[in-house]
């Protein structure tokens, strides 16, 4: 067999995928209570449209922005506002949000009469994005409908979606491309439209071959559609190396994929856009992975955005062994919680709690200058460097070896014999040097 | 829900088995067969020179850390592996007090003063060895050892293996053979480079160090030792190439951190093993060379930086 397409650096952690591949995607209960912020994504946040006491329907925008950088949100459920209050989101920083009472029996959702979707411009696919509040849905929440606004001196001729999945543990991009191969295909189509490209590919990892099977034959009538596989390594699926390993081309540092005319865009993504086109239907939902060796039964959950992670962790019958880390998102580059109250946002891809035995808290040493970091760093970069710049509090050298290059994969710092948590100093390094520019 | 154990880090949450420890480990277990070849050609010498060092560089280490009121990492095994590489650099017969003062060189000065480990510039173990051998005039005891290995080399009469190459003796130096299995003249882990090379082999397959800086200083002296009119293969067989390229010029602190900065680190070090060796004093050449080598990595690290990822290199 030909050597798999990929990039250069970058680790093989135990993936732990088996937990959950096999788990078909079901609905998740609706909680309680919703919690949904009015800033979900990267950009301005929203004001709400809606005030205590307020009847909503599922589906309704109850926050906008007038900002082009931004994303509408939306009920995820039909019930009551019971406030507008200030909730820690996941990262822990309060964000406004709008908490509902859902009904005690939600509806079904109704499919709005089917539009030709060969026919929408790529302005009309642009609007559609917007108004139904579609963003990044592998983790970084760009809002869609600025992606999808390239440049006009940068044309893109690459649609990639990225079918990767390269965290440990994550399996909800996979039942995707199981379970809804033909929306996915006909999302990705939209995207191409959107930007004008002349072809969509699918990079997917070789641990999901029958996913790749699964699209080869349903993308097999569509001469614009190719299906690639990727060697299994994180960060596979990271922008850049995903446009490098699928074309040869590379982003420049600094530099947006439009830069040598690609876009990239999640599975969740494009089925969403799916939905917003056909079927009229805003992002209130999507799938989250509970998976982990804490959980009892792992699984991929359709949630509603706003449903707290305890939720999630009860439908899946609650914790097992001793439970140190719960995270949300991948284990790579997810976020750790205190307790399981976060609500689910439009970027959860996953929950997923870690037991002792499988957590290394080891005590941070000095740098022995192994050049370990160094090797696996997929963008080339020294993070030992930067760690040392950062703790002698030389932010022009924190530069210069990169820091503002970084993009936090955490590949350094799960090599590292020596427990340096780099990803750590490079944010402190990039919110320093953010801050002098700034004078 | 069972949650109170839950611990808020920044990502990432998996780690490798890497640890600075397992590596410290790796290499004494890399060192296994040249000690336990130096001791069977040695015996208790041997075990009392390797006694000695480790003692006292673990002595050292922890008494240091203590006085400066910084946590004892005794556990890393850095000082273990410091006193044990000194040892084998030392002859068998030199007076303890020689090896209590290289040991203290190595671990109190060259190491923790310079800031403990990670910070230091120079090799500590090679620094101590070398320390001694200027400063207290050990080599008449150099040549002398006491063989039991039958139908060896006769080290106690006889000159070095380097001293071939120096002089241009003639008469029966050692085998190529003789050099990569038998005993003869000169610090306790010149004993056979074999031994050395296996564990390197080791050290390379765990990933503890690459190939690079070994192969180019190999590759260098074998070359260069030609070019000069000496005998190449002898060049890289005997003294303490085989031990330096793999065990002290791979050091993880002391060399470069990129690819092509270990490759020029290992030139340097290749040409001026074979210059001290054939114009200058054969004793200590490969240890000086090293040190030599060390001084130039922070340069190494400047200039060989690597472009960033889609970085365009100005014209």
């Amino acid at each position: 067999m030909a050597e798999l397409k990929t990039f250069k650096g970058g680790i093989h952690p135990p993936y732990n995928k088996e937990l959950a591949s096999g788990k078909a995607i079901k609905a998740a209960p609706i909680p309680s209570e919703v919690v949904i912020h009015l800033q979900q994504h990267i950009g301005a946040p929203c004001e709400p449209l809606v005030k205590e006491g307020d009847r909503v329907e599922v589906g309704q925008k109850i926050g906008e922005a007038q900002a082009f950088v931004s994303a509408p949100v939306h009920a995820s459920v039909s019930g009551v506002v019971k406030s507008i209050t200030e909730v820690p989101n996941f990262t822990g920083a309060k964000v406004k949000s709008v908490v509902i009472t859902p009904d005690a029996s939600q509806p079904e959702f109704q499919k709005k009469p089917g539009k030709d979707l060969e026919s929408l411009t790529a302005e009309e696919i642009r609007e559609i994005a917007r108004e139904a509040g579609l963003v990044g849905m592998g983790g970084a929440a760009f809002p869609t409908h600025v992606k999808i606004t390239p440049p006009s001196d940068k044309p893109i001729d690459t649609v990639i979606i990225n079918a990767c999945e390269c965290e440990p543990f994550l399996t909800c991009d996979h039942r995707l491309l199981l379970e809804r191969t033909d929306d996915l295909i006909a999302g990705a189509r939209l995207l191409k439209a959107a930007v004008g490209a002349g072809k969509v590919i699918f990079g997917v990892e070789a641990n999901k071959m029958d996913a790749v099977d699964a699209l080869r034959s349903r993308a097999s009538s569509y001469p614009d559609v190719e299906v690639e596989v990727l060697e299994v390594k994180y960060p596979e699926g990271a922008e850049k190396m995903l446009i490098f390993a699928l074309t040869g081309r590379k982003v420049p540092p600094g530099k947006l994929p439009s830069e040598v005319g690609c876009l990239v865009q999640n599975v969740g993504t494009a089925v969403a856009l799916y939905e917003a086109a056909a079927w009229g239907k805003p992002l209130y939902e999507r799938v989250v992975t509970v998976t982990g060796p804490g959980v009892r039964e792992p699984a991929n959950l359709l949630a509603r955005i706003g449903t707290p992670i305890a939720t999630l962790l009860e439908a899946c019958g609650g914790l097992v062994g001793n439970p140190v880390k719960l995270i949300m998102g991948g284990p790579m580059t997810g976020w750790a919680q205190p307790d399981a109250s976060a609500p689910v946002v439009k970027g959860t891809s996953g929950v997923v709690v870690l037991t002792s035995d499988v957590v290394d808290l080891g005590e941070e040493s000095e740098c022995v200058r192994c050049g370990k970091c160094v090797e696996v760093c997929p963008m080339f970069l020294s993070p030992n460097f930067i760690v040392q710049s950062v703790k002698r509090g030389q932010w022009d050298k924190a530069e210069m070896w990169g820091a503002l290059d970084c993009f936090e994969c955490g590949c350094c710092s799960y090599e590292c014999p020596a427990y340096i948590p780099h990803v750590q100093y490079v944010r402190k390094a990039k919110a320093e040097i953010a801050a002098l520019k700034k004078k | 829900m069972a949650m109170e154990n839950l611990v808020v880090t920044p990502p990432p949450h998996l780690k490798s088995k890497e640890q600075t420890a397992l590596a410290m480990r790796d290499v004494l277990i890399a060192l296994a067969p040249i000690t336990i070849a130096a001791l069977v050609a040695f015996t208790y010498n041997a075990l009392f020179n390797i006694a000695v060092c480790v003692g006292s560089a673990m002595f050292f280490e922890w008494a240091v850390r203590k006085a400066r009121k910084k946590k004892v990492t005794l556990s890393d095994g850095s000082a273990a592996v410091t006193g044990l590489l000194l040892a084998l650099l030392l002859p068998a017969k030199i007076h303890w007090l020689n090896m209590i003062i290289a040991s203290f060189v190595a671990v109190v000065i060259v190491k923790e003063l310079m800031g403990g480990l990670g910070r230091n510039i120079f090799n500590p173990a090679l620094f101590g060895f070398v320390f001694i051998l200027i400063g207290s005039g050990f080599l008449a005891s150099w040549t002398g050892h006491l063989g039991f290995l039958p139908g060896g080399f006769d080290g106690v009469q006889a000159a070095t293996p380097l001293a071939y190459i120096k002089h241009g003796l003639e008469g029966p130096h050692p085998s190529y053979a003789a050099l990569l299995f038998a005993n003869y003249g000169g610090a306790i882990s010149e004993v056979g480079c074999f031994w050395i090379l296996l564990g390197g082999a080791y050290l390379i397959y765990r990933k503890v160090i690459n190939w690079v800086i070994p192969v180019s200083i190999l590759l260098t002296v074998f070359i260069l030792g030609y070019i000069v009119g000496s005998d190449g293969l002898y060049q890289i067989l005997a003294g303490g190439v085989m031990l330096g390229a793999f065990f002290m010029a791979t050091d993880w602190v002391t060399s470069p951190m990129y690819r092509w900065g270990q490759a020029v680190f290992g030139l340097i070090i290749g040409i001026c093993v074979v210059l001290i060796r054939v114009y200058g004093a054969p004793a200590g050449a490969v240890a000086y060379s090293i040190l030599i080598g060390n001084a130039f990595v922070p340069l190494l690290d400047k200039v060989f930086k690597p472009k960033r990822f889609g970085e365009v290199v100005a014209a």
